[in-house]
C-alpha cells in the first residue's frame, strides 16, 4: 500500500550519476520532501536505485526502480526512462554495461584529445579516480582542468577546450534502450518530450512522428508532467498520451544541487489532476500495489 | 503586453545565446545576483542583447517565474519571440517585443491629440508619440478603434508598426503627402468654406454611425465622471444641477470622435481621413460639440493666443471655422439656435476643461487661477439658463411676438431648401406659418407675452413637410371657427377668418390639438 498524499516525483538523479546526493542523502531528501511515491533514474546505472531498496523500511515512500538512457539514431537523440524492472535483471545489466562502455570509450577520447591538442596531462592518480566514477562526463573533466590550473572556472574548461571535440560518439539506440527495458519487464518512457536529448524544441507534427516512431520500438509512456515544461508543453504531451493511450509520467530531473530543480518539481499540483494514464502506470510499474489518493 | 513593473523591478540583463552549454552558469548567476532579493519581488529581464534560448535557457527563465511570480522579459528580437510563444511562455508572463528605434527630432509635429503627438517621418509616413510611457495597450485600443471605425464605413488611417521614440512608444502610419485641415486654414484661409463643409460632413457620417453595442465606451459616463469631479469646485445647487444636466441625456448608440478638430482631419490626395482614433465613443451629439467648442474656443477663450500654439491658426479664423461649422452641421444659420447649441455644448465644454486644469495643477499658477475663475464664471451663468442639454436642429423657440415672423419664416425656409421643396409650395408653407404664427402672437398669451416653438420635419417617401407650433397660451382652437364667405362681396365680408382659411386651402392638412397645456398645431403639405 502506498501510503501517498499523491506527491510524486520519478525522474531524479543522485550521485551515481551527475547528481550531488549519495542514494543514502537522496533518500533522506525524498522523505523531507514528503513525496508518497519515487523512483531514482540514473544516467546508465541502476546502482543507486539497488542501493535504495536495500534502505527502505516499512512506512518510507514507496519507490519504483528506474534508469534514464542518452539515446541517439540517424532520426534524433532521445532520453530514454525505464521504471519497474527488476535491477539485477540480465537485459537491464547488459543495457548499463553497455552504455557506461560507450560513456568510458568517450572519456578516453577526450582525454586524449585534450592531451594532444592542449596539452593537458593529469596525473595518474586523477585519471584513476575518474574512470573509477560511475558516471564520468564532461563536468568531471572540467572539474579537474581547474584542479590542475589549465581552466579558470569549470564553464570555461567546457566552453573553451572541451567542447572543441565533436566526435560522433556512440551511443545506445532508442530501439536498443526501448527492447532492453522492455525485456526487464520494465516499462519505457519518453523522458521531456518536447526538449528532446534536452536543448531541442520539438512540437506538433515532428512531436508525433517522433512518438510513432518511438512507440513502433515499445514506447509506452510520456513524460508530461516536467519541472521545465509550460502548461502548453503539458497540454500538447496530454493530448498525444491520450490520443495513444501511452502511460503518463510525472518527474522533476532532480540533480541535486547541480541544478536549480526541486525534488516534486513535476508541475502535477493535485491529486485530482491525476490523468488516467498516470493512474494506469502506478498501478502498473509497481505490479499491482494499491495506491491510496 | 507591456513590462509593468515599476520603478522597483530588480533588472536582469540577458545577452548573448543562453544553452545547455551555459544554462546552468547562467542561472546560478542570476541567483547569486538575486540572492538579496525577496522571493515576489518583481523582475525585469531585459533582453536586448539575447540573440537565442534554448530549452535550457526556457527552464531558467521558468525557474525564475516560479521564485518570482511578477517577472517580465523586456526587449525581446523576433526570433527569441517566437521560441517564447510557441512554448507558452507569452501566456505565462508578460513578453515585449523589441521595437524599431525612431527619432522624431526635428520632424514636422503634423497633429496633436489627447494622447500624443502626430509626427511626420518622411514622405508617407507619420508616427504618433503617446504621451504615456506605458503606451503599448492604449496603441493596441487606438487600433482596434480604428480598425471598428474602418469597418463602419469611416475613413481612417490604421497603424503598421510600433516604434520606440525615446523613452514613449509610438505607432507608425501612412499617410502619403497628406495635410491637416488646420494648416490648410492656415495656409489657404480662402478655403474656409470648403474646409467646413468637408469637415462637418465627415461629422455628420460620425454621428451617423451606429456602433454595436459594448465596443466603444459611453461617452455619457466620462461626461459624469466631469460632473462628479466638479462637485467640489462648484457651489451645491450649481454642482448638482450639472450632474442632473448629464443624466438626463438619453443613452445615444451613435459613435462619437471624442477629439474632433481640425489637426484630425487630414487631406490626403482628394480623399478626407479622420485620424487619432483613441478617443471613439458613443453618445449624444452635445458631447462632441463640447470638446469641439475647447478645442477652437475654449482652450483660447482666456488668452487668444493659445490657438495659434495648438492649430496654427489665429483665433479669429477659430471663431470663424466654429461657429460655420456649427451652423452647418445644424443646418441653420439662425444665431438664436447656434446660440442655444453652443451654450449646451459650452456647460459640458467648461466643466471638462475646469477639471483638466485643475488636475494639471491649474490652480497653482496665477494665469491659471485666472482661467478656471473665467470658466467657472461663464459656467455658473449657463447653468443658471440651461434646462436641458438636448437639442433639435429643427426646432426653434423663440418669443411669440410679431417681430420675430421673419425669423421664423427664415428658419422654415432653410429646412425647406435643403429639402429640396419646390418654391411655389416653399411661398404656400410661408404665407400659412405666417397666419397660424402671427395668430399665436396676437392671442395666446394676451396682454402677457410668452413663446412659441416652431417645429420643422419632412418626412421621405412621401415627401411630406410638417411644421409644428406649440405654445403655452390660452386653449385656442382656430380651425373651429366657422370658415368665411367668400363668394360675397368684399365690403360684406366679416374682418378676420381669412388667414386660416387660406392655411387650410394651401395646406393637405391642418390639425390642432390642446395638450399637457399646450396648443399644437401642425401643417403638412405634400411635396
Amino acid at each position: 500500500m502506498i501510503n501517498s498524499h499523491g506527491k510524486i516525483d520519478l525522474h531524479m538523479h543522485s550521485a551515481v550519476s551527475d547528481g550531488t546526493d549519495t542514494p543514502a542523502e537522496f533518500l533522506a531528501q525524498v522523505k523531507r520532501a514528503g513525496l508518497g511515491l519515487f523512483s531514482l533514474t540514473d544516467h546508465d546505472a541502476v546502482k543507486g536505485g539497488k542501493a535504495i531498496l536495500g534502505m527502505l523500511s516499512p512506512g518510507d515512500p514507496c519507490f519504483i526502480p528506474g534508469v534514464e538512457f542518452s539515446c541517439k539514431d540517424g532520426e534524433g537523440k532521445y532520453h530514454i526512462l525505464g521504471y519497474g524492472f527488476d535491477p539485477d535483471e540480465a537485459e537491464i545489466r547488459r543495457l548499463v554495461d553497455h552504455g557506461h562502455q560507450l560513456r568510458l570509450k568517450k572519456i578516453g577520447a577526450r582525454l586524449d584529445y585534450l592531451k594532444t591538442t592542449f596539452g593537458v596531462d593529469f596525473p595518474q592518480e586523477a585519471l584513476d579516480w575518474l574512470m573509477a566514477l560511475d558516471n564520468p562526463g564532461k563536468p568531471h573533466i572540467a572539474n579537474l582542468m581547474v584542479k590542475y590550473g589549465y581552466a579558470g572556472t569549470k564553464e570555461d574548461a567546457i566552453r573553451l577546450y572541451i567542447n572543441q571535440l565533436r566526435f560522433k560518439s556512440e551511443y545506445l539506440s532508442p530501439e536498443e534502450a526501448i527492447c532492453g527495458v522492455l525485456a526487464a519487464g520494465g516499462i519505457p518512457v519518453l523522458a521531456h518530450p518536447c526538449y528532446g536529448s534536452g536543448d531541442q524544441l520539438i512540437l506538433g507534427e515532428d512531436m508525433d512522428q517522433r512518438i510513432r516512431r518511438l512507440m513502433g520500438f515499445g514506447l509506452q509512456g510520456l513524460e508530461a508532467f516536467y519541472s521545465g515544461f509550460t502548461d502548453k508543453l503539458r497540454r500538447e504531451i496530454l493530448d498525444f498520451a491520450e490520443r495513444y493511450g501511452l502511460y503518463i509520467t510525472a518527474g522533476s530531473d532532480y540533480h541535486g544541487d547541480n541544478k536549480m530543480i526541486e525534488i516534486g518539481d513535476t508541475g502535477l499540483e493535485e491529486v485530482s489532476d491525476w490523468p488516467e494514464g498516470l493512474r494506469r502506470f502506478v498501478k502498473d510499474a509497481t505490479h499491482g500495489e494499491q495506491v491510496e489518493i | 503586453m507591456e513590462c509593468n513593473q515599476g520603478e522597483n523591478a530588480v533588472k536582469i540583463d540577458l545577452a548573448g545565446r543562453i544553452d545547455s552549454n551555459n544554462a546552468a552558469r547562467i542561472e546560478e548567476e542570476i541567483f547569486a545576483q538575486l540572492k538579496d532579493t525577496a522571493e515576489g519581488s518583481a523582475l525585469l529581464l531585459d533582453a536586448a542583447d539575447l540573440d537565442y534560448i534554448s530549452s535550457a535557457g526556457l527552464r531558467v527563465i521558468l525557474r525564475l517565474k516560479k521564485a518570482y511570480p511578477d517577472i517580465c522579459i523586456a526587449n525581446v528580437n523576433s526570433e527569441v519571440f517566437e521560441i517564447l510563444e510557441m512554448t507558452g511562455f507569452t501566456e505565462m508572463m508578460t513578453v515585449e517585443k523589441a521595437y524599431r528605434v525612431v527619432s522624431v527630432e526635428g520632424c514636422e509635429e503634423i497633429g496633436r491629440g489627447a494622447n500624443g503627438t502626430i509626427y511626420r517621418i518622411d514622405q508617407d509616413n507619420v508616427v504618433k508619440v503617446y504621451n504615456n510611457a506605458d503606451a503599448l495597450a492604449d496603441i493596441q485600443h487606438e487600433r482596434e478603434m480604428a480598425k471598428l471605425a474602418l469597418i463602419l464605413g469611416i475613413p481612417t488611417a490604421i497603424s503598421y508598426d510600433v516604434v520606440k521614440v525615446g523613452n514613449s512608444y509610438g505607432s507608425v502610419f501612412e499617410l502619403l503627402n497628406a495635410r491637416s485641415f488646420s494648416k490648410i486654414l492656415a495656409q489657404e484661409p480662402e478655403k474656409m468654406d470648403w474646409c467646413v463643409q468637408e469637415y462637418v460632413d465627415m461629422l455628420q457620417k460620425i454621428h451617423g454611425t451606429l456602433v454595436p453595442p459594448g465596443k466603444l465606451p459611453d461617452m455619457k459616463e466620462t461626461a459624469l465622471g466631469w460632473a462628479r469631479f466638479m462637485q467640489d469646485h462648484l457651489p451645491e445647487a450649481a454642482g448638482k444641477k450639472l450632474l442632473a444636466l448629464i443624466e438626463a441625456v438619453p443613452h445615444d448608440g451613435h459613435m462619437l470622435h471624442g477629439d474632433y478638430h481640425t489637426k484630425n482631419l487630414e487631406l490626403q490626395n482628394d480623399e478626407v481621413l479622420l485620424i487619432d482614433m483613441d478617443t471613439l465613443s458613443v453618445g449624444h451629439p452635445i458631447f462632441e460639440l463640447a470638446s469641439m467648442y475647447n478645442a477652437f474656443i475654449g482652450y483660447s477663450e482666456f488668452d487668444h493666443d493659445n490657438i495659434k500654439a495648438f492649430m496654427g491658426f489665429d483665433w479669429d479664423t477659430g471663431l470663424a471655422f466654429w461657429r460655420k461649422s456649427l451652423s452647418a452641421y445644424l443646418g441653420t444659420n439662425n444665431p438664436r439656435k447656434n446660440q442655444e447649441v453652443e451654450d449646451k455644448a459650452r456647460v459640458v465644454g467648461y466643466a471638462r476643461m475646469i477639471r483638466r486644469s485643475i488636475r494639471r495643477h491649474g490652480l497653482e499658477s496665477e494665469q491659471g487661477r485666472a482661467e478656471i475663475a473665467h470658466w467657472k464664471e461663464e459656467l455658473l451663468e449657463l447653468l443658471e439658463k440651461t434646462d436641458t442639454l438636448l437639442f433639435a436642429p429643427n426646432e426653434l423657440e423663440l418669443e411669440a411676438v410679431a417681430e420675430n415672423l421673419p425669423e421664423v419664416q427664415a428658419f422654415v425656409d432653410e429646412h425647406l431648401e435643403a429639402s429640396g421643396c419646390p418654391a411655389k409650395a416653399q411661398m404656400q408653407i410661408g404665407v400659412a406659418v405666417e397666419e397660424i404664427f402671427i395668430n399665436i402672437a396676437n392671442y395666446a398669451y394676451k396682454p402677457d407675452k410668452g413663446k412659441a416653438t416652431v417645429r420643422v420635419e419632412v418626412s421621405e417617401n412621401p415627401v411630406v413637410v410638417s411644421i409644428t407650433f406649440v405654445d403655452h397660451g390660452v386653449p385656442y382652437d382656430p380651425l373651429a371657427k366657422e370658415d368665411p364667405d367668400v363668394t360675397t362681396a368684399a365690403a360684406d365680408r366679416e374682418i378676420g377668418g381669412l388667414g386660416i382659411f387660406m392655411t387650410k386651402n394651401l395646406m393637405d392638412d391642418v390639425s390642432y390639438a390642446y395638450r399637457d397645456g399646450q396648443n399644437i398645431l401642425t401643417l403638412k403639405k405634400s411635396l
